[in-house]
């Protein structure tokens, strides 16, 4: 019903006016109706099939005394405008790994038009200039209206039958779900496109469809040429740890002698490379045979860690391995680990 | 106020009856709207031409054109012409400037620049040519037997 001013035409008092004051009001009515999604503005203009009635007046002294004359009404039905806007909602590249399926991009379509029209959508997962292609693209309706993928909720599109319908200035969020190949490498992008085009007509501006218009008009094709796209993209973001140990032996007789009773330190240095994180990496290590774990000589870059399990560090010890949890560590970045034993 | 009470009673009369007022009339009064299109010409430059349309996009510049004519055998004096704008029309300024506004449904009248503009919640700002509802030409002197004009103004299909 936010429609109404905008249908709402007046070129006179007369009783004329009014009667297309009703029509335009049934017309509201049926828009709203039809309406997709919630968004409301006026950026669309004058709604499709609107009449613009003009009417000059003059008024004056004649012989008679004062006179008011009404000139000819002319009437000019206002057409469809076609034109749809698509734009990215995601933020910037999209982090994924290699081999993960069903990753989302989400996209918003926008009727820039003036009149109720469907849209035809597309996925182009083949974009060139990229370094890989995405597989198995389908295209979801945000059906909640949410802006977040939300599966058994949101509506498969399939072409030809459930087209969006938008009201002027109306947007509905659209998903694409597409599998990253295992191929991919780091640092790898990819292109994922919609496209959306105005079912009645598209191709160059200024371009007619007679008699196709919503409110019964013609069709024009608007500025945007009745097809918008946009695009998304998928970032690899891999990362691999290395872990390196080395021992040091320290005899009781102030050498280096693997004699019982000298302390073995044992070092393990993870080393973590790629553009992307590890996370909830965890670190174990068993205590060797005939060797016997010193008490609470667990350390992580160079500071000391308890043995119990119980408590907030990220040490423990538990009778016969050691564990460090490192959580998330990004790319590029070492970790280093020591704990002691001595030769039974 | 008073106008719109004398045009009631004028149309009241005209209902009445109509073949006589329409006799009295001895001023005429017509409305014709253009469109700009631009057309390409052979040569590939453009040029705008004017159309009368049966239909317009959002977007599109009308030309509003009305014209008076004195046919009758007296003076009309105190002549003005008034035309409300149509609710899908921006008002884009006259050719010659020398009419008045109303930016309340006809209620102030005035230049532009001396209205000023209430807004839905109460704010009062300087008016601005997207709020005009009502353009009006008020004539300093009659009419004079068979004396004819016309009155220019432009518009953008909102």
């Amino acid at each position: 019903m936010k429609y109404v001013p905008k249908a709402l035409v007046i070129g006179s008092k007369r009783s004329k006016s009014w009667l297309a004051f009703r029509g335009a009001m049934t017309l509201a009515t049926s828009l709203s109706a039809l309406a997709f999604g919630s968004s409301i503005a006026h950026a669309a203009g004058t709604i499709a099939g609107t009449d613009i009635l003009n009417t000059a007046q003059a008024s004056y002294d004649g012989p008679g005394g004062p006179v008011v004359i009404d000139s000819n009404t002319v009437t000019i039905t206002v057409d469809e405008l076609l034109d749809v806007t698509v734009a990215s909602s995601d933020p910037g590249d999209i982090a994924v790994d290699s081999g993960v399926t069903q990753q989302v991009t989400t996209y918003q379509v926008t009727n820039t038009g003036n009149g109720n029209e469907a849209f035809t959508l597309t996925a182009d997962t083949a974009k060139g200039g990229d370094d890989f292609d995405t597989s198995n693209a389908v295209i979801y309706i945000d059906t909640d209206d949410n802006g977040v993928f939300d599966a058994g909720v949101d509506t498969l599109y399939s072409p030809g039958s459930n087209d969006p319908v938008l009201a002027p200035d109306a947007s509905v969020n659209i998903f694409i779900l597409s599998d990253i190949p295992v191929s991919a490498t780091d640092g790898q992008r990819a292109e994922v496109e919609l496209s959306a085009v105005a079912i009645t007509g598209s191709g160059t501006p200024g371009t007619s469809f007679a008699g196709q218009g919503d409110g019964g008009g013609d069709a024009v094709v608007g500025s945007t040429g009745a097809d918008g796209e946009a695009s998304s993209f998928f970032l690899i973001q891999a990362a691999q740890v290395a872990l390196v140990k080395s021992a040091t032996i320290t005899d009781q007789f102030g050498g280096n002698e693997a004699v019982p009773g000298a302390t073995i330190t044992y070092q393990l240095v993870a080393t973590i490379t790629g553009s992307g994180s590890l996370t909830n990496l965890n670190v174990t290590d068993d205590i060797p045979a005939d060797t016997t774990y010193t008490a609470e000589s667990i350390t992580l870059e160079g500071a000391g860690l308890t043995d119990s399990d119980a408590d907030a560090d990220a040490g423990s010890y538990d009778g016969s391995e050691i564990a460090v949890s490192l959580g998330t560590v990004p790319g590029g970045q070492t970790r280093t680990i020591t704990f002691q034993v001595t030769i039974d | 106020m008073k106008i719109n009470l004398l045009k009631r009673l004028a149309m009241l009369a005209a209902l009445a009856i109509p073949g006589t007022a329409i006799a009295a009339n001895n001023v005429s009064l017509s409305s014709d709207v253009f469109v700009e299109r631009t057309v390409e010409k052979p040569d590939g430059k453009t040029a705008v031409m004017l159309e009368e349309p049966k239909t317009v996009v959002p977007g599109d510049n009308l030309v509003f054109v009305v014209k008076y004519k004195n046919v009758g055998s007296t003076p009309a004096t105190d002549f003005s012409v008034t035309n409300p704008l149509p609710k899908a029309v921006a008002f884009n300024g006259t050719s010659d400037g020398t009419e008045i506004v109303s930016v309340d449904g006809g209620k102030k009248w005035g230049s532009l620049a001396a209205l000023t503009y209430t807004r839905e919640n109460g704010e009062v700002r300087p008016a601005l040519m997207s709020d005009v509802t009502h353009i009006k030409w008020k004539f300093n002197s009659a009419l004079s037997v068979g004396s004819e004009g016309k009155l220019v103004f432009r518009g953008t299909v909102k």
